[in-house]
């Protein structure tokens, strides 16, 4: 099975004995309760899937990981820079064709009342803007499209 | 005696508010615009309206309507709340001219210390100590002008300001127009107003705020200090009371300093002087927060004096309630934030799928959601409040870790982890917070640490989550046959 996560993607295969499942030393026993059993002792887990991804509540910490179907390409997280927030665009600072380098801004926006900075993740050309100043954009909206 | 009380604000505060009215026997009124419709705090009130209209300026700060709500609805009185119209002296006058009594200080009060240059010509003729810098009256002009006599690094801060909105920190020169005109604009979107002025920042200094009550009969008291350091994007997450910087000597000259900030303005009700406390053990008037304050859960711990209460009692011509304190223990408040804590702490929206809070000895949640709501950009990020209460700071910090250990919100990305990880961080533990430790600790961004065994253990739930269809199947004894009680079939066990 493969998840996909902040930090790229990863397979697991746990061993499966009825309700109960195994990998890495890690005993996970499944029901209307998790029950994840390390080393003897036992911790309580809670998962809800959201759309394709499960939320994992367990020792403390909250994952994500989002269910890749089969066969699925791996080349969707490239390429366009997005709206981190819904929100309105203040300021644009590149034109159409500008060479831009990594750490440039590009856009500033307002989510929440306060203002973010839309940043250059690597060095390219501006291929195209999405939005113009004044726009209100959409969570995870595209807002402009760099070249390398 | 107040009998009906207007709540002029939403979410958690107004959930407090609303039943602190219940506990003194006054009817509470809610307000809510159409998409708070169904939430926590319109089930609080006793009478819950509608607002008409869309967006901030047509609902929660449209003065004409709320007043007309008071109006029509019977009520005798306005709560504002924190934010929203809390500090707008236009609204409180309007309010005591609709003949309802505000429950808050006087318009004049409001005014004097919401305008931040105001309060800082009001406080240094009071005696109290401010922090060295100008106040400006022109534009941009002046504060290009002026900026370099009160020397690097400074802050912008806007004059009609709180929150850390239109709020700047300026290290050097080049940045100085770029960042003047992003608190200008910030300012200006935030309170309407533009203008900002020009402060030293006071590195490596503490942010202590003591909490002040006064009423009608010339009685004006402090109720101790709030240590608020621990803050991002100017914003506090973690705060705490008592301050391990003050000792008795200090805390006794910021409280009478405090007392004479409050009774400067004539002040009533309760409300809050901010003071930044250098590492030499100086302290300095910030400002006055002429309303509730967010963090007054960790005072009420601490002192065992019910603040909303005590307004509430103030505002009805009552003396205040309180006599000598008697302080114990060590409180804290995090604040839980929809927020990426590991993307510069950014806003961030979803779903509450799941929303399970901490409980047990010493713990108390103020919030005003509940599993299943939706978290939108239309209001602050903030979810909820959870505060602990022991006998000892250390065991404070502990309690706390354990909390957040136990508090589960899934389904939108929360601060919750990060927060746990300030209850052990060697910093925090030693009692060495400052306003600017965030930055200090984790210059490149704070991020979780999920590898190894964390990551493990996810993925396997996950993967074993995804094979079970966990949480969709239907276990037999939901909506299918139900033990019945042994008590109503109780005959049949003898036929």
């Amino acid at each position: 099975m493969e998840f996909k996560t902040s930090n790229g993607r990863i397979e697991i295969d746990p061993s499966r004995d009825g309700n109960s499942f195994t990998n890495e030393g890690m005993v996970l026993h499944t029901g209307e309760n998790l029950w994840l059993e390390i080393e003897g002792r036992k911790h309580k887990a809670v998962a809800t899937k959201v759309g394709d991804v499960w939320w994992v509540h367990v020792l403390g910490h909250t994952l994500q990981f989002e269910v890749v179907e089969a066969g699925a390409s791996s080349a969707d997280d490239e390429g366009g820079l997005t709206a981190p927030m819904p929100g309105k665009i203040l300021e644009v600072h590149v034109t159409e064709g500008q060479s831009v380098a990594s750490g440039d801004i590009l856009m500033v926006m307002e989510a929440m009342k306060m203002e973010h900075k839309i940043v250059a993740s690597s060095d390219g050309k501006v291929e195209s803007i999405h939005f113009k100043e004044g726009d209100q954009v959409p969570q995870g909206a595209e807002l402009l499209t760099l070249s390398e | 005696m107040l009998k009906r009380t207007l709540v002029a604000n939403r979410g958690e505060i107004a959930c407090r508010i609303l039943r602190a009215c219940r506990e003194a026997g006054i009817e509470g009124v809610a307000i809510y615009a159409e998409n708070d419709s169904g939430t926590l705090f319109t089930e609080l009130a006793d009478i819950a309206v509608q607002l008409e209209g869309e967006g901030l300026a047509e609902t929660y700060l449209n003065q004409q309507q709320i007043l007309q709500i008071a109006l029509e609805t019977g009520c005798d009185s306005v709560h504002p709340g924190f934010g929203f119209l809390s500090e707008r002296a236009d609204f409180a006058q309007a309010v005591m001219d609709s003949g309802l009594t505000w429950i808050g200080p006087s318009p004049e009060a409001i005014t004097k210390m919401g305008d931040k240059m105001t309060a800082r010509i009001t406080m240094k003729e009071a005696g109290v100590p401010v922090i060295p810098g100008e106040e400006v009256t022109g534009g941009l002009e002046e504060v290009l002008q002026i900026a370099p006599s009160v020397g690097y690094p400074l802050l912008l801060k806007a004059t009609a300001g709180g929150g850390g909105k239109g709020m700047r920190a300026v290290h050097k020169q080049e940045d100085l127009e770029s960042e003047a005109r992003a608190a200008m604009r910030e300012a200006l979107n935030a309170f309407g107003d533009d203008r900002i002025y020009v402060e030293r920042l006071l590195t490596g200094s503490r942010h202590i705020e003591i909490q002040v009550l006064a009423d009608k009969y010339g009685k004006t008291i402090h109720l101790g200090e709030r240590e608020c350091s621990i803050q991002r994007r100017h914003q506090k997450v973690f705060e705490e009371s008592p301050s391990v910087a003050l000792d008795a000597e200090l805390r006794e000259a910021m409280g009478e300093a405090a007392c004479d900030a409050a009774r400067a303005v004539a002040y009533e009700g309760a409300g809050t002087v901010e003071f930044l406390v250098t590492p030499k053990g100086e302290f300095f008037f910030l400002e006055m927060n002429t309303r509730i304050q967010v963090e007054h859960p960790v005072t009420e711990m601490v002192t065992g004096v019910d603040l909303v209460r005590e307004q509430l009692r103030i505002a009805g011509g009552e003396a205040m309630s309180c006599g000598p304190l008697n302080m114990r223990g060590h409180a804290i408040e995090v604040r839980l934030y929809a927020e990426d804590p590991s993307n510069n702490f950014l806003p961030a929206i979803g779903v509450l799928k799941k929303f399970i809070a901490p409980t047990g000895p010493g713990v108390r949640l103020d919030t005003g959601v509940r599993e299943g709501d939706a978290v939108t950009p239309d209001y602050d990020p903030m979810l909820a409040k959870l505060i602990v209460w022991a006998p000892s700071r250390e065991e404070a910090l502990q309690r706390m870790g354990r909390a957040l250990d136990e508090f589960v919100v899934l389904g939108c990305t929360t601060n919750v982890r990060f927060l746990r990880e300030l209850c052990t961080n060697r910093d925090v533990v030693d009692g060495w917070t400052t306003t600017d430790m965030i930055d200090r600790l984790w210059p490149d961004g704070w991020s979780p640490d999920q590898s190894g065994k964390i990551l493990d253990a996810g993925l396997l739930i996950a993967a074993a989550c995804e094979s079970t269809n966990h949480g969709k199947t239907v276990t037999s004894s939901v909506g299918g046959s139900v033990i019945p009680s042994p008590f109503s079939t109780i005959s049949r066990r003898y036929p």
